[in-house]
This record gives C-alpha cells, sequence and structure tokens, in this order.
C-alpha cells in the first residue's frame, strides 16, 4: 500500500515541483487515479481547508496549495475520465450581477475542487439569466452564488427567483456566500444554504447533493 | 471663541479635550447621484471637520476615462481598471506585470508630481490658509493595493509567499515613489498626511499578520516617519477585520486609522488601542447605513460610544455615504454624536 503522506504534505505546503513528481510517481507504480486523487489530494486540501478556517493558513497559502492541488488533478483528469469516475457533484460558481468581488468565491471554488468536486466558474457579475443558462448548459447540481456587496445581495434573490421562473428550480441546489450574507437571507430568499466561509461551504455542498431538498 | 474645526482635529489627536467631537463624511459619487438634494442638506447640517486641498498635480498623458463611470480607466501607473457601474470603483482585470521577472517594466508616475514645488506648494499652503478646517494631504499612498493593481490580486497574494522572485523589488519601487510623493506633502502646511491599503476580510486579516509585519509594517512606519518629523499627523484607512494588527498600527504612529468597526469586537479594539489612537470612524456600511431605520443608526453610535469614546479625544465621527447607504440613518448618526458630547 502507497503511503500517501508525503503527497498530502506537497498539497499542504503549496509544493506545485514536488506534487508534479509525486502524482506521476504514484501513477508509475501502478496506482489508481482515483486512489491517488482520494487518499493523496484530497486530503491534504481538507487540511489545507482546516488550517484557512482556523486561522492559520490565510489567502496566498490557499492560493499555493490550490496550485500544487491543480498540478495533480492535471496530470489524473484525462486517467479520471477514461476510467470514467464521475466527480462528486457539479458545481456551477460566480459572483451575481454588480459586484466584481471574487477572491472568495475563487476560494470556495478552489475548496470544492480540492474536495472533488467539478467546477464551473461563470465568474463576476453574472446575471439571473446567464446562471440560469450556463446551469442548463453544463448540468450542474449546485449552484454557488458570492456577493459581497449588501447592494448585490439582492441579485441572488432574483437568480433564485429567475430560476423559479425558468421552472428549473428543483433540478439545482443554490448556495450562498459572501460578506454581506446570512443563514436568514439564504432561507429569506429560498436558496438551499449558506457557509461563512471556504471549508464549510463544502460540508454544505456535500449535505446538498447528499440529501434532499 | 468656539474652537475652530482645526483645532477640534488637533485636540481629538492629542487627546485634549476637543470642546466636541469632530465629524467627517465621505461621499461616494453614488450618493450624489442617488440622493442630491438629501446630501447638501446633511453637508450643511453637519459639516466636515476635515477637507483635502485642490489639485496640485500633472496630468499623466497615460490617463484615460473616469474611475468613477461605467466603462474603462486607465490610470497614471497604466493600470487599466474596468468598472460595472457609476459611482464606483473597478478592477484590473489584466495586469500589467504578468510575470514578475518584468518588475522592471513598471514606472512610477513621477511626472505627475508638481513640477514647480514652489508653485504648488503655495497654492496648497494658501488653501491651508483660507480654511479653518483640518486639512489632510490629497495624495494616499496605497503600496499593496498599488502592488495588486499591478499585478493582479491573486499573483500579488502568492508573490508574498514567494518573496525572492521581484516582489520585494516591485514592493520598494513603489515605496519610493510614494515617499517622494509624501516628500512633497509634509513641506506644505497641511496638518496631516493619509495612506490606506485594505487588509482585511470580513473575519481575519487577507495575509497572515508573519508577513504583514515582515514587508508592510516597515512602509507604513516610514510614512509615520516622515510625517511625524514634519510635525503632522498620520491618517490610516484600512478596511476588513484587522484588530490582530491594530496595536501595529498604534506601534509604528498611526495617529487615526478609518476601520470597519463592526467587523471586529470593539472591546478588544478598546483594550488593544483606545487612548493610543484616534478612531476615525466608521459606521458600518455593509448593514448599518443601508438601514431604513434610523434607529439602527443611533444604536451604532451608542455601541461605539460605549466601547471607545473617551471625553477627552480619540473619536471622530466618520462614516461613508456609499452604495445603497440611506440618507436618513446618516442624519441619525451625526445627531447621534451630538448627543454623546
Ligand atoms: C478586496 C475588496 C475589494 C476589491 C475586490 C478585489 C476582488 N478581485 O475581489 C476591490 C478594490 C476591487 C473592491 C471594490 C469595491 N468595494 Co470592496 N472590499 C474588499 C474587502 C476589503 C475584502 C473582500 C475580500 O476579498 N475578502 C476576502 C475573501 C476571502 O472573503 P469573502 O469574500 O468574504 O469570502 C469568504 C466568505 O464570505 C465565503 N464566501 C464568499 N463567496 C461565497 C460563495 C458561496 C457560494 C459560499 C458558500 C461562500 C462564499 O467564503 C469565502 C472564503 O472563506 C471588503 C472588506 C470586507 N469586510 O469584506 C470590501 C467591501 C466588500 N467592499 C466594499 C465596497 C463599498 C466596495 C466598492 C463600492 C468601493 C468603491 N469605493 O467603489 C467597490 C465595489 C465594486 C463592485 N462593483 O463590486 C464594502 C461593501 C459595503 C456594502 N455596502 O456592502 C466592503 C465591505 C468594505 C467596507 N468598508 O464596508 N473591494
Amino acid at each position: 500500500m502507497t503511503n500517501y503522506n508525503e503527497l498530502q504534505e506537497c498539497i499542504i505546503k503549496g509544493n506545485r515541483i514536488k506534487a508534479r513528481e509525486l502524482t506521476q510517481e504514484c501513477l508509475d507504480n501502478g496506482n489508481p487515479a482515483k486512489e491517488i486523487l482520494d487518499e493523496g489530494l484530497i486530503p491534504g486540501m481538507a487540511v489545507v481547508g482546516k488550517k484557512f478556517q482556523d486561522g492559520e493558513y490565510f489567502i496566498p497559502e490557499m492560493l499555493v496549495s490550490a496550485r500544487a492541488l491543480n498540478i495533480g488533478l492535471g496530470i489524473l483528469k484525462p486517467l479520471l475520465e477514461a476510467s470514467d469516475v464521475k466527480p462528486v457533484a457539479k458545481v456551477l460558481v460566480g459572483t451575481v450581477k454588480g459586484d466584481i468581488h471574487d477572491i472568495g468565491k475563487n476560494l470556495v471554488a478552489i475548496m470544492l475542487r480540492g474536495s472533488g468536486f467539478e467546477i464551473i466558474d461563470a465568474g463576476v457579475d453574472v446575471s439571473p439569466e446567464k446562471f440560469v443558462q450556463m446551469a442548463k448548459e453544463s448540468g450542474a447540481d449546485i449552484l454557488g452564488l458570492s456577493a459581497l456587496l449588501t447592494t448585490t445581495m439582492t441579485a441572488m434573490k432574483d437568480t433564485v427567483d429567475a430560476f423559479q421562473a425558468d421552472g428549473s428550480r428543483d433540478k439545482i441546489k443554490i448556495m450562498i456566500g459572501g460578506a454581506p450574507v446570512t443563514t436568514d437571507y439564504a432561507e429569506k430568499i429560498g436558496a438551499d444554504g449558506y457557509a461563512p466561509n471556504a471549508a464549510i461551504a463544502v460540508e454544505m455542498a456535500k449535505t446538498l447533493v447528499g440529501g434532499s431538498r | 471663541m468656539p474652537q475652530t474645526s482645526r483645532e477640534l482635529v488637533r485636540n481629538c489627536l492629542k487627546f485634549d479635550s476637543p470642546e466636541r467631537i469632530p465629524r467627517d463624511l465621505w461621499l461616494l459619487p453614488w450618493a450624489t447621484q442617488h440622493f442630491p438634494e438629501e446630501v447638501k442638506q446633511l453637508e450643511a447640517r453637519f459639516p466636515s471637520d476635515i477637507t483635502k486641498p485642490v489639485a496640485v498635480y500633472s496630468r499623466s498623458a497615460l490617463v484615460e476615462g473616469d474611475p468613477y463611470k461605467a466603462g474603462q480607466y486607465i490610470d497614471e501607473w497604466g493600470c487599466v481598471f474596468t468598472n460595472l457601474q457609476d459611482g464606483c470603483i473597478g478592477e484590473v482585470r489584466n495586469p500589467i506585470i504578468n510575470d514578475l521577472a518584468d518588475w522592471q517594466q513598471v514606472k512610477p508616475p513621477y511626472e505627475i508630481l508638481p513640477d514647480i514645488k514652489e508653485l504648488a506648494r503655495e497654492k496648497v499652503n494658501r488653501f491651508c490658509h483660507e480654511t479653518d478646517l483640518f486639512v489632510l494631504s490629497s495624495c494616499c499612498p496605497r503600496p499593496w493595493e498599488r502592488y495588486q493593481f499591478l499585478r493582479g490580486v491573486e499573483n500579488a497574494m502568492v508573490d508574498v509567499l514567494e518573496p525572492e522572485n521581484g516582489f520585494l523589488d516591485l514592493l520598494k519601487r513603489i515605496h519610493e515613489f510614494y515617499l517622494t510623493e509624501i516628500e512633497f506633502w509634509v513641506s506644505t502646511d497641511v496638518d496631516a498626511i493619509m495612506f490606506m491599503d485594505d487588509w482585511g476580510s470580513q473575519s481575519n486579516l487577507l495575509i497572515s499578520p508573519h508577513y504583514w509585519r515582515e514587508f508592510f509594517k516597515p512602509l507604513y512606519r516610514d510614512y509615520c516617519n516622515l510625517t511625524h518629523s514634519h510635525n503632522k499627523f498620520a491618517f490610516m484607512h484600512s478596511d476588513g477585520q484587522i484588530s490582530s494588527i491594530y496595536a501595529d498600527l498604534v506601534e509604528v504612529g498611526v495617529d487615526a486609522i478609518n476601520s470597519q468597526l463592526f467587523c471586529m469586537n470593539m472591546k478588544d479594539l478598546a483594550k488593544q488601542a483606545k487612548g493610543k489612537i484616534t478612531f476615525w470612524g466608521e459606521i458600518d456600511r455593509q448593514h448599518i447605513l443601508p438601514s431604513p431605520d434610523p434607529q439602527a443608526g443611533r444604536d451604532a453610535v451608542r455601541e461605539v460610544a460605549e466601547h471607545l469614546y473617551n471625553p477627552a479625544g480619540g473619536i471622530i465621527a466618520q462614516f461613508e455615504l456609499g452604495l445603497g447607504a440611506n440618507p436618513a440613518t446618516a442624519n441619525a448618526i451625526f445627531e447621534e454624536w451630538e448627543k454623546i458630547h
């Protein structure tokens, strides 16, 4: 049995070069891509998320770990696809209309990707119609909306309403986040969940795809 | 004779018992666009005690557009901003320095600084002498924000962890420009020098306090030292939850700090900094100012006063009327401060 501690450590420390080497080495030793993902990359990223939540890691450390993760994922991706390994779920993320703040949204995407989710990033200033359209095209299971301004929070409601109006609301779970957002607000606008940070966003996403609405 | 605005602010900063709490209202163009009449009334009823002098800089040939208009704006460093809406600022989407090895391509805009210093100084000094208000410098050094504009936010964050690859060189180049800028302003009769950088998210510092202390604290110390060596006050703005560096800001000599008090534990801030620094606002822009209930504004003032008020000084009643703010709540905030002192 391969010891994945070292690969996990590369992700935790954000060591890109070693992450590449070790991922390749694991494959060369005949380990299945899915095992490398589940035992190496994902547990490493889980530690990163925990450290961020505990205030030990900050944005730079998260980003450096994400770069190492992406290198590992890049190597594994074609193999995972070839062996028909499915992501935990597909998540469409984006910052709502009128808002350009994207650091938080990007961290959420990083943590989700590092937990086995597939991410489709719609970017910033995304209109409700665009979200509906992209959700359809991508077949996303979850929509993650970010807003950092009290004035743009209302666009989250518009987006939930747009899915209602389109008749596709029950096909997608919607979670929301960003500095001014709260659980109460999520409830008020009919979203399925709220998470205050990127680590909890992962738990929320898992709950949303695990349970029924 | 009642104290002039300048005396009020100075006494407040020196904990020398100002007659009343000085006021400072910040306006984003958004507010004047949405509530022109209300803004006029608010300014007439509660005039600010702090001002900034007329522009004395030259226009850079690089500058195109308006930073507060929707569309594209190019600033004097050549950074291209994309803005979604009128009345607020935009963001750099394609940074100029994609590869940090190219950091030497950054040319700070020395050409915009007054070329005939004496004339510019005279103009600023005349402004200072003709007003009773406390005058802040019109410059606002922001080494971290400038670094981000040049490199993009995420690259900038990662550079902090790999400082030897050009991060320190580029930061130094930026810092030297800002020192030159401050040198001009300290040679005038303004009362204070202002600088800024947003250091917090809603719940923590953006980067580790360890790196902040290593790379950025010395820059602010330089700004404070230069400012104090000319007997002026140092004013700083920083958004987000920054309580972990509050004591450092006191230590480097910041005299007044504008920060998001409502992201932080005010009791803790009082312990760290009350009586040592002036809390230059603010009142929460996220929930309080947009509230249609003026009582929310009054309660917020009471909360700040309960923890941070000191009759000897240390509070400037400041807030920003920006996106989504409610003019009635803004009025109530100033009214309540009048009742406190
Ligand atoms: C950095 C910043 C900027 C940068 C943004 C750069 C970028 N690429 O994102 C710039 C300079 C461009 C900017 C611009 C403006 N900003 Co700004 N900005 C900030 C600041 C300082 C930090 C935000 C940040 O990046 N935090 C770091 C990340 C990691 O945290 P986060 O976003 O909260 O994300 C975490 C959680 O919220 C959660 N989360 C986030 N999204 C999601 C999504 C989902 C699905 C889930 C589950 C969870 C989740 O997880 C994340 C990671 O743990 C905040 C201060 C603050 N208190 O937050 C002000 C702040 C948000 N800005 C503010 C303002 C006013 C503005 C401007 C209007 C300023 C102006 N003068 O024009 C413009 C608006 C432009 C626009 N149209 O959007 C105000 C908003 C007030 C309000 N009314 O709500 C704030 C709160 C500052 C203040 N003093 O009040 N800003």
